[in-house]
Formats: C-alpha cells, sequence, structure tokens
C-alpha cells in the first residue's frame, strides 16, 4: 500500500523533527528571495519555488571556521573543529535537481582525502525530496538525464497528488526509517492520480558527444566568444548545486584567529594565481572553459558522471546572460 | 584533533634562517611536539604563519632527522613577506606532506639529471640530498642548475662543496653577467638548456628531474626528448595554488589531475596530452 502525507502532516512533520531538536533545511522565505534555510516550524516551508541557491550547503556550507588559533606565551594553540557536533539533519522539499546533487559531490569528498566535515554531514542528513509540477525556462535536468520526478538521491519522495497532499516513496532506508518514526503522519492510501510532472523545454543532450568534442577542442574559439561577455563574477558557481571548488583563509589579528573555509569560483581571475604573477589561467577564455570540461570531461574522466543536475540557477544567475544549456547544444551539433 | 597532519597544522619553531639571495631565504624548522615528519623528496607543505594564511612550499631538505624540515621561500606574496621578518624562535604551522614525491625507488640504477632553474633548485636540492644520502642506489648523478644572473644564485657554498665532490657533476649558468664580481663559482653563461649541448649522457637509462619557471618545461622537455631521454623518464614538479592538498578544493586541477595529490611530480609522458598542464 502506497504511504501519502498531507501538506499539514507534511508541515507538522518538520514541527515534530525541529521538537526533537532535528536540524531541519527546507525553503524559506530570506528576505526577498527563498533560500534553503533552517526552519523554525512547518509554517516556514515554502512548497512552490526553486530556492535561489541548491541545498549543497546543508554539507558544505557557503563558509565555515576550520579550525581556530591562539597564541600564548606558551606557544600556538591550534584547536579545530569536532564534527561529531554536527546536528542530524532533515532537508524537507529538495527539488530533483538538488537531491541529486550530494550523490556527485560525495565521490569529490571521500575519491581519496576524507573529507570529515562534508561525510559527517552528509551521514546525518535525510533528504525529503519532492518532485516538480512545474518549471521555468532555465531548467533543464531533461537534458542532463535527471526528471522533475526523479527519486534519485532522495531518501523519502514526495510526488504531489490531484486534489493536494503527496504520495511518499522511501528510496532509502533512511527514508524508511523516518516513515517508521513518525506513523500517525503517513495515510496508506489507494494511489491518487499524481499531478503532471514538470515538462522542462529542451530536448535530452548527447553527453558522451559533448564530451568526445570536449576531447578534442580544448583550443578552440568558441571559449572566446563565449567568455566575450564573462564577467568572472562566479555567481554561477555559487548557485551551482554541484560546483565544490573551496579557498582556505586566515582571518583575525596576531594573538588569535580562525581559518576559514569558503566556496570560491574557477571564474575568479586570482583562482589559479601563483604569488609570483604566474597564472596557469590567465584570460577568462582559459577560466570558463575550465568550467565547462570540469563539469562535461575532467569530472566524467574521473568519476563517470556529469558535474552538472541542470537546475539552470546559473542560468538565471548570470549578469550577461550565459546560457550553458545553450552552450551544451551548441557543442552537440558541432 | 583531526591529527592527521592533513587538515590540522603542526606547530614547529624556526631553528635557523639562511640568507640565500635577496628575496630568498632557507628556514629550518624543528616540531615542537614529539611528532615524525616522514617525507619524499619533492613533496610540499602547506606552511602557516599565524594570522598571516598559507602557502605552498616545496621541502627543500634531504632525509635528516624526522623532526626538522628545511624550505626555501622567496619573499613574494604576504605570507612569505611575513614569514621573512620572522626569525630564530618564532613558530609556523605546517601541514603535510602533500603529495607524489620523486619515484626514487625507481630511479634507482639509473644515471640522474637534475635540471633545475632559478627557485626550482629547492625540490631538486631535496632529491639531491636523498640521492647523496644513499649514493651507491644510482648511476652518474648531474645538477644543472641555471639562475637569472649571479647574484641570484642559491646555495652559493653549498653548490662549491658539491663541485668538488668526484661522485657528481655540477654544471652552473647564469642568463647574464652583471657588473658585480662573477665570484668562485664556475659558471657558463646562456640559458639553462644550452647546459645540454653537447652533453654525453645514456638517455635510455637516464631519469631526469626538472623544476623551473613555466616557460623552462616546454622548452627543457622538447630537448631532453631530442637528446633521446623517453618521456616517462622524464620528470617535472610542476607549480599550481595548492589550497587545501588533498585533491579537493579544485586550485590546483591540471586537466582531471591535481597537483597536490596526483603530482606535484608528474612524468612528462602522464601530462604531455593534457593541455594547459605545462
Amino acid at each position: 500500500m502506497q504511504k501519502t502525507i498531507t501538506e499539514q502532516n507534511l508541515r507538522a512533520l518538520i514541527d515534530l523533527l525541529v521538537k526533537k531538536g532535528t536540524r531541519v533545511v527546507g525553503p524559506r522565505r530570506a528576505g526577498s528571495i527563498t533560500l534553503y534555510e533552517p526552519l523554525a516550524s512547518g509554517g516556514e516551508l515554502i512548497l512552490g519555488e526553486l530556492p535561489r541557491r541548491s541545498a549543497k550547503e546543508a554539507f558544505f556550507p557557503l563558509c565555515e571556521n576550520i579550525l581556530s588559533f591562539e597564541k600564548t606565551t606558551e606557544g600556538v594553540k591550534v584547536a579545530d573543529v569536532d564534527p561529531s557536533q554536527f546536528p542530524e539533519t532533515v532537508i524537507v522539499g529538495a527539488r530533483p535537481c538538488d537531491a541529486a546533487a550530494p550523490g556527485i559531490l560525495d565521490a569529490v569528498f571521500s575519491w581519496d582525502y576524507k573529507d570529515k566535515f562534508y561525510l559527517e554531514r552528509r551521514r546525518k542528513t535525510t533528504i525529503i525530496g519532492l518532485a516538480c509540477t512545474s518549471c521555468d525556462d532555465a531548467c533543464f535536468c531533461t537534458s542532463v538525464g535527471l526528471s522533475p520526478a526523479d527519486p534519485r538521491g532522495s531518501d523519502l519522495f514526495l510526488t504531489p497528488l490531484e486534489g493536494g497532499g503527496y504520495a511518499c516513496e522511501a528510496v532509502t532506508e533512511k527514508g524508511e526509517k523516518l516513515l517508521a518514526e513518525f506513523p500517525q503522519l503517513f495515510t496508506d492510501a489507494e494511489a491518487a492520480k499524481a499531478l503532471p510532472q514538470a515538462e522542462p523545454a529542451g530536448e535530452k543532450l548527447d553527453l558522451a558527444r559533448i564530451k568526445s568534442w570536449l576531447d578534442g577542442n580544448f583550443e578552440n574559439p568558441l571559449w572566446a566568444e563565449i567568455s566575450e561577455r564573462c564577467a568572472g563574477c562566479g555567481a554561477c558557481a555559487f548557485v551551482c548545486p554541484a560546483c565544490h571548488c573551496f579557498d582556505i583563509v586566515d582571518e583575525g589579528g596576531e594573538t588569535k584567529g580562525c581559518r576559514r573555509k569558503s566556496w570560491d569560483a574557477c571564474g575568479f581571475g586570482k583562482f589559479t594565481n601563483h604569488a609570483s604573477g604566474h597564472n596557469p589561467r590567465d584570460a577568462q577564455p582559459k577560466r570558463y572553459r575550465n568550467r565547462i570540461m570540469h563539469k562535461f570531461k575532467y569530472y566524467d574522466d574521473k568519476f563517470g558522471k556529469t558535474l552538472c543536475t541542470g537546475c539552470g540557477r546559473c542560468i538565471r544567475a548570470c549578469p550577461v546572460g550565459i546560457d550553458i544549456a545553450a552552450v551544451l547544444e551548441e557543442i552537440s551539433k558541432k | 584533533m583531526m591529527k592527521d597532519g592533513k587538515t590540522i597544522p603542526i606547530m614547529a619553531e624556526i631553528a635557523e634562517v639562511r640568507s640565500l639571495s635577496g628575496d630568498t631565504s632557507l628556514f629550518r624548522l624543528r616540531f615542537e611536539e614529539e611528532e615524525n615528519f616522514h617525507f619524499l623528496p619533492g613533496q610540499f607543505v602547506q606552511l602557516s604563519v599565524p594570522s598571516g594564511g598559507e602557502v605552498p612550499i616545496s621541502i627543500a631538505g634531504g632525509p635528516s632527522d624526522d623532526r626538522s624540515l628545511e624550505l626555501c621561500a622567496r619573499r613574494v606574496g604576504h605570507v612569505t613577506t611575513m614569514l621573512h621578518s620572522m626569525g630564530r624562535g618564532e613558530k609556523v604551522g605546517v601541514r603535510g606532506p602533500f603529495g607524489n614525491g620523486f619515484p626514487v625507488g625507481e630511479m634507482k640504477g639509473k644515471d640522474i639529471l637534475l635540471l633545475a632553474g632559478g627557485l626550482g633548485i629547492a625540490p631538486l636540492r631535496s632529491l639531491l640530498h636523498y640521492i647523496l644520502a644513499y649514493r651507491e642506489d644510482y648511476a652518474a648523478v648531474t645538477l644543472m642548475y641555471g639562475s637569472r644572473e649571479p647574484d641570484a644564485i642559491l646555495f652559493r657554498e653549498e653548490l662549491a662543496e658539491l663541485s668538488c665532490r668526484r661522485d657528481m657533476r655540477l654544471l652552473l649558468t647564469v642568463d647574464f653577467l652583471t657588473d658585480g664580481p662573477p665570484g668562485e663559482l664556475a659558471c657558463n653563461v646562456g640559458l639553462l638548456p644550452s647546459l645540454l649541448k653537447g652533453f654525453d649522457l645514456r638517455p635510455a637509462d637516464t631519469t631526469a628531474a626538472v623544476c623551473g619557471p613555466p616557460a623552462l618545461y616546454r622548452c627543457l622537455t622538447s630537448e631532453l626528448e631530442a637528446l633521446g631521454i623517453p618521456d616517462r623518464s622524464i620528470l617535472l614538479s610542476l607549480e599550481r595554488r595548492m589550497k587545501c592538498g588533498v585533491g579537493l578544493c579544485s586550485h590546483c586541477a591540471v586537466g582531471d589531475l591535481f597537483c597536490c595529490t596526483d603530482g606535484p611530480v608528474f612524468r612528462f609522458s602522464d601530462i604531455r596530452g593534457i593541455e594547459g598542464a605545462l
């Protein structure tokens, strides 16, 4: 028998989780925009919008302290962060393009070095995904092999039903555990009809063909053509669910301070700059090329997947109108 | 504590500072705690100056005792400027060692040709010290070292000693002469690749290790191949802006490889196909 949950009970679930001390993250009004943020109550959950930034910051915060230091008379004391203190977290209402991202990032943060910051947060996070019934011009998840109703990456997956409420699919053990923990909120029901899923406009891209073009076109006039407009602002990387470059900087004074890890962007001019002034990617076309190469070639070479979920955020955020889906389509036709 | 040395710096004391040129000094660090610091020549560390930040620096010393470390740093950015203002007894942090280092085991029995340009002498000095410590394991050993001008030659006293050794060859060159006294070191005038002209080597049995400014690699790799050294025996220590040191942050990406974990020592055969690597 299929499980369903009403919207009211979904909000009640958030309240119950918050009450028992779980950090619940979901789309929430933040000033004039919507972001995935900790929810104080179920009433704060925004259900109809794709948040401006992705859900990756639940595992990989925009900025975090990774250690602190203090100079004392006896020397310099260094204290680190204890990842066991990271809270149990439930992400509610992650769209398929966001729910799919951790599956991509897991490989990055564990392929060699096991990054405890990421992995511990990931281990403690349950994702309640939500199928999309609407989309906009920038959405292109179907072009990169996902879909608005793709449960992959979610632990529990919700599909909006005609007449309200959601069908609940336990995708993983974590999802089953959640169903079992709050049985009073879920109802056994004959499958009501699901609302039709969103239909992003773009054609499915031939990613293998794109990769094979990238394999042979490190030098190509296309890079300069696209990046003539690129302002190098890095907005695309900051809204991306899969981008994971970061910087490490020390902040503080002579006697005490902390080391912070914060998101970075390969589009920034100084990203690869050496202290000597030598810069391996010394012009914007080289940096834009790296963005595309990393997502659709290098990551694929290394992990056999694409570093993009088609959320379309970079398209919406770009101040000069660079459209990665259009770029990929152009490449796929070459 | 995540005491794997990868995330949290180990504190060290500056035990000695030796000025090598107008802007470059050798810092000998001594670890405070009972830490054993094992490394291979060619590996690097992330050196932090409290409140200044971190910089990746190659290890310049050979294997001595496990509690000290030599780093050769040029005063060029804000962290190295702070470092250069520090003296004996002051504290710095060290993460690492990172990277693969030179394949010293595989190089055994080979003729070793070290080609250093400028500050690129640092990791090759570490390799040379290692090789000289296990001298009988290696065949002919040659260091070719090019500097911009006589005043920029680093490790002058050591070079003078090396030039007297009978178990290795030392060839020096400067790009140009200046008005100053030429010093006691015998020195060719010309770019580093000019030292290879007429140099007698056994290409099939030679491993070449190169470190220097970016322009040097493109030029030297073709010269070395022209001499018949196979591309897999040409080892290049690359410079990138390493940050995390553990293959995550992507600052040092070379194609789908990371300089910090897959390198910084690469075989020419492994990276010649990666555009933008050299």
